[in-house]
């Protein structure tokens, strides 16, 4: 039987090109794939991960960040426990449109999810974005910031680490109901974390919390 | 399997019998032998069914890490057979395993894997089972199976297999869920906001629908097989599927996703494609629901209303291409809401737009709503139409005051008031007069009279064409474009003389003329005016056979002259009239063949000193031709008149009662038309038999006093049943004659007499 403690989904958006799917795919695949097309609708890949001894299963939905194809990757946000919002350090627009993404995230996704920052592709020389500045914007709306590059294969390990630890911790700590009419098919004797469907008033939970900024060293 | 040899006699049958269908070597495939061992074993013992299940999803979860693929797939061929043989009700256990076997698939990533997956729930799908089960559910595998329509493998084949499988996989959740539909709400937000866009999304790229090609009918071809079907099509079926099966409170969750797709996708503006998805969702609803997709429309639009205008033109085109289908279930309210809802869409592109320079795709915008509304109306059945214009007419500015304000009104208004106008010409046109009496109900007609004499010629052009299109119903409007004295080439076809007819002139002639009359003596008129008063002046004595119509045209006709010749309308205004009554006067002369010798011998006045004065009326003329103060033999002599129309059945007196004295004494006198009046009953034998020219001596010779005596002793229903008959052998020979036709006869008699 499939024994995991819990199961987490775990959802990325950002403008096209930001390197998501390099990301995931650094992350569950352990490579960084060369010539990676764009995404079409949404991708998907599982990864179990241990956190203390316990088996935590990440679901990760790769959204495209194509604006045609936000109808798709919108119906997403809902589900997700954790939300990674991924910008390019070196493309001063792919910063520019957080705030939109922030809009789309208080619309679609519920209010209790975990929010994460990621400014992506720190092994580039044209760097137009300090680290500083994103995790300035982190602090401001409540996220997690780490920088990462999946290139290289910089925090990423580290970043899913930490949001499974977070979300196993937010779970112990009674954030997600456990809910088992808003259940997953998921194996039986395994908690299976639910999120409410409807948006209730935002909750602190995530007060500028930071794990790392520092980028490549 | 290492150490399951030695202790496999400790092992529980069921585990043996399991262990049994796997052969040594995977690409032999499952061993049939013992796979109806374990068949037999799982339908005689059903309760071991669901450890079986377990025992299997265990063994496919080892064999899934290890890789060993070949071993995965003979798990799920097992799994397959026992889902299919086994009705137990059991099953609901053992499906808890196989639903799981069949995410754990799902979640590789092999194609390969992924594919085998939805085959087996596919199958699964189709099973109905005896007890709902309550704490399933389908998140993930709506999630997935809407990821997997969107594969975008390098690899053709796969791509379209992955695709493929994803659409027959939201399918099986659709059905599965609705069925028993005390599980999962497939009808969700989150659900639906996956399923379909992921199936437009397969669909939107074909060219049968770009190009509408493909005819969107209300039946869908299902002899081909499903296999052969390209995604789009797969994609199309499901669709409808989904959307025939929702019922009121979904629709709202199935269209709202659509909307936002074809939104993002940006599919408005080129719209066919939008076009023929939404044809597919108004013949595959239920029919009591296409009112709420054609709601869901309008909603959207008024989102939209910041959008630039091509997007929103976009919409309403869609709006109307579908408006017709959905008019046929349209009952009571929600079809003035409907008129409503568009109206308010044109009056807020008006307001909207008129603060900086109106662009000319604003303008297209509006006259899409107002197609869109003529569309609607076009499937109204006629009671309903009536009521929809007259709900326009009441929201027309304008409508309800005697005073338009002149030019003072702000621009917004008269914009509104134009495009309002517009629409209802629009219905109009749309429908079919039988009865004035009930087409012109009074509140409609002074209403509509109000406007006519608006003081914008633009105002008073298109109450006239609504008019003619009211009017007029025997298509002789096309023929009555430019006034003329060749009155033999119009080919107008007559009405018959009824009854109905001539009650509705007594009861709203006046007001239709008095308006006419007024028409005529604005100094802003342009020629359109001018002829579009001429062809309303034609389509009424054509369409009402009555006597008083002739003179009450007449009377007009002097009128108008009189303002031209004593200056009060001047310049081409001036000269224009002149020649508008000497067109009509020729008419009329043709009716009343008495007249004729005069109006001949006016226009042959006219045509050899002034032709100007005659047809083809022109838009400007020379200045100084003259239009006033003319010599009398230039003009139509009244008294003549007058005394010509002694001779005849025509009521001469009429012809010097002013309008208002007129319209007093049609407020005041009602007619009541009770079986003992004499008086009554030959007022209706007149009016039924008069018919305009004909002498009034034919008339006293058939009313004598044996049918006046016949008229009193029979009994209602006789006299009704005679009359009928007798109306019916006078009107005969006018029953849609030609014009022509029915001056030869006219003459004829006349000649003889
Ligand atoms: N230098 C560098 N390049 C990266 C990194 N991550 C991604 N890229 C490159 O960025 C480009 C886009 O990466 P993707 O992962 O496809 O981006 P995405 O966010 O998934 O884009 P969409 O699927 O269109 O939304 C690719 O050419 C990658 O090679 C990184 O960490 N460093
Ligand atoms: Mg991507």
């Amino acid at each position: 039987m499939e024994d995991y403690k819990f199961l987490f989904k775990v959802v990325l958006i950002g403008n096209a090109g930001v390197g998501k799917t390099c990301l995931v795919r650094r992350f569950t695949q352990g490579l960084f794939p060369p010539g990676q097309g764009a995404t079409i609708g949404v991708d998907f890949m599982i990864k179990t991960v241990e956190i203390d001894g316990e088996k935590i299963k990440l679901q990760i939905w790769d959204t495209a960040g194509q604006e045609r194809f936000r109808s798709i990757t919108q119906s997403y946000y809902r589900s997700a426990h954790a939300l990674i919002l991924v910008y390019d350090i070196s493309s001063q627009p792919t910063f520019d449109c957080l705030p939109d993404w922030l809009r789309e995230i208080e619309q679609y996704a519920s209010c209790k999810v975990l929010r994460v920052l990621v400014g992506n592709k720190t092994d580039r020389e044209d760097r137009e974005l300090p680290t500083h500045v994103g995790e300035e914007f982190a602090h401001r709306h409540n996220m997690y910031f780490i920088e990462t590059s999946a290139k290289e294969a910089d925090n990423v390990e580290k970043l899913f680490i930490e949001i499974a630890k977070e979300l196993t911790q937010l779970v112990r700590s009674g954030h997600f109901d456990k809910d088992s009419k808003v259940g997953d098919l998921s194996p039986q004797d395994v908690s299976n974390v639910t999120l409410p469907p409807t948006r209730e008033p935002r909750s602190e939970f995530a007060c500028c919390s930071r794990w790392i900024s520092s980028s490549t060293t | 399997m290492s150490c399951c040899g030695c202790c496999s006699a400790f092992r529980p049958r069921y585990k043996r019998l399991v262990d049994n269908i796997f052969p040594a070597n995977p690409e032999d495939g499952l061993v049939k032998s013992n796979m109806d061992k374990l068949m037999w074993y799982a339908m005689t013992s059903p309760d071991k069914l669901d450890r079986i299940g377990d025992y299997l999803a265990h063994r496919l979860y080892r064999d899934i890490n290890r890789r060993k693929t070949g071993y995965v797939i003979i798990s799920m061929d097992a799994l397959d057979q026992l889902l299919v043989s086994c009705h137990a009700n059991n099953l609901n256990l053992f499906v808890e395993s196989f639903l799981q076997m069949v995410q754990k698939l799902l979640e590789s990533t092999e194609p390969k894997l992924q594919l085998r997956a939805t085959q087996s729930f596919e199958k699964f799908a189709n099973i109905r089972e005896d007890t709902p089960s309550y704490h399933r559910r389908y998140d993930f595998l709506v999630s997935k199976f809407s990821s997997m329509c969107y594969a975008s493998e390098d690899e053709e084949v796969m791509r379209k297999q992955l695709r493929t499988a994803g659409i027959k996989g939201l399918q099986g959740v659709v059905r599965k869920t609705d069925w028993d539909n005390l599980g999962e709400n497939i009808w969700l937000p989150t659900h639906m906001e996956k399923i379909v866009p992921s199936l437009l999304y397969n669909m939107q790229g074909n060219k049968a629908y770009v190009h509408g090609t493909t005819q969107i009918s209300d039946t869908q071809d299902n002899h081909q097989n499903e296999g052969e079907k390209e995604p789009h099509e797969l994609a199309e079926m499901c669709l409808r599927e989904l959307v025939s099966r929702a019922t009121y409170g979904k629709i709202h969750n199935v269209i709202k996703p659509l909307l936002i797709h074809l939104d993002y996708e940006g599919l408005w503006v080129n719209n066919s494609f939008a076009v023929q998805v939404f044809k597919i969702v108004m013949y595959s609803i239920q029919a009591q629901y296409s009112i709420t997709v054609i709601e869901l429309l309008m909603a959207h639009l008024n989102e939209k209303s910041s959008e630039p205008a091509q997007i929103r033109t976009g919409i309403a085109d869609v709006l109307s291409k579908v408006i017709p289908i959905a008019a046929g279930e349209c009952i009571g309210p929600s079809v003035i809401e409907i008129i409503n809802s568009l109206l308010e869409h044109i009056r807020s592109s008006v307001v909207g737009g008129v603060s900086g320079k109106e662009s000319s795709a604003e303008k297209m915008y509006q006259e899409t709503l107002i197609h869109a509304l003529g569309e609607y109306a076009n499937h109204l059945p006629d009671y309903q139409k009536i009521d929809s214009m007259v709900f326009i007419l009441n929201k027309v500015p304008g409508s309800d005051r005697v005073d338009d304000g002149g030019s003072q009104r702000p621009e917004a208004e008269v914009k509104l008031q134009h495009l309002l106008l517009k629409s209802l010409l629009k219905v109009g046109t749309k429908y079919t007069t039988v009865q004035y009496s009930t087409t012109f109900a009074q509140s409609f007609l002074v209403r509509l009279m109000r406007l006519s004499v608006s003081s914008d010629a633009e105002v008073r052009l298109t109450v006239q064409q609504i008019l003619h299109t009211l009017i007029d119903r025997h298509q002789n409007i096309e023929k009555l474009a430019k006034p003329t004295l060749e009155v033999s080439r119009l080919g107008l076809t007559m009405s018959k003389p009824v009854r109905q007819d001539v009650n509705f002139w007594k009861k709203s002639g006046n007001e239709i003329m008095l308006s006419l009359q007024e028409n005529c003596e604005f100094s802003n008129n342009r020629l359109v005016n001018i002829e579009a008063i001429y062809a309303t002046l034609m389509l009424l004595m054509a369409e009402i056979r009555s006597d008083d119509v002739m003179v009450d045209i007449l009377r007009v006709l002097f009128h108008v002259q009189g303002v031209a010749q004593n200056g009060t309308v001047s310049g081409p205004q001036g000269v224009q009239l002149q020649a508008l009554v000497a067109s009509v006067m020729v008419v009329i002369s043709h009716l009343v063949p008495t007249l004729k010798d005069h109006v001949a011998a006016v226009i042959k006045k006219r045509s050899d000193e002034a032709p100007h004065l005659l047809p083809e009326i022109m838009a400007s003329y020379e200045s100084g031709l003259p239009c006033r103060d003319l010599p009398e033999d230039l003009l139509f002599d009244h008294s003549k008149v007058l005394d010509l129309l002694a001779n005849t059945n025509l009521d001469e007196k009429r012809l010097n009662t002013s309008m208002a004295s007129m319209m007093r004494r049609h407020s005041t006198t009602q007619h009541t038309s009770s079986a003992t009046d004499i008086n009554s009953i030959s007022v209706e034998v007149d009016s039924a038999c008069s018919s305009p020219g004909l002498p009034r001596r034919t008339l006293e010779e058939e009313i004598t006093f044996e049918s006046l005596k016949k008229v009193l002793t029979e009994s209602p229903e006789q006299r009704r049943k005679a009359e009928e008959e007798r109306r019916k052998q006078i009107t005969e020979a006018f029953m849609t004659e030609s014009f022509e036709a029915l001056v030869a006869k006219i003459q004829a008699k006349f000649s003889v007499q």
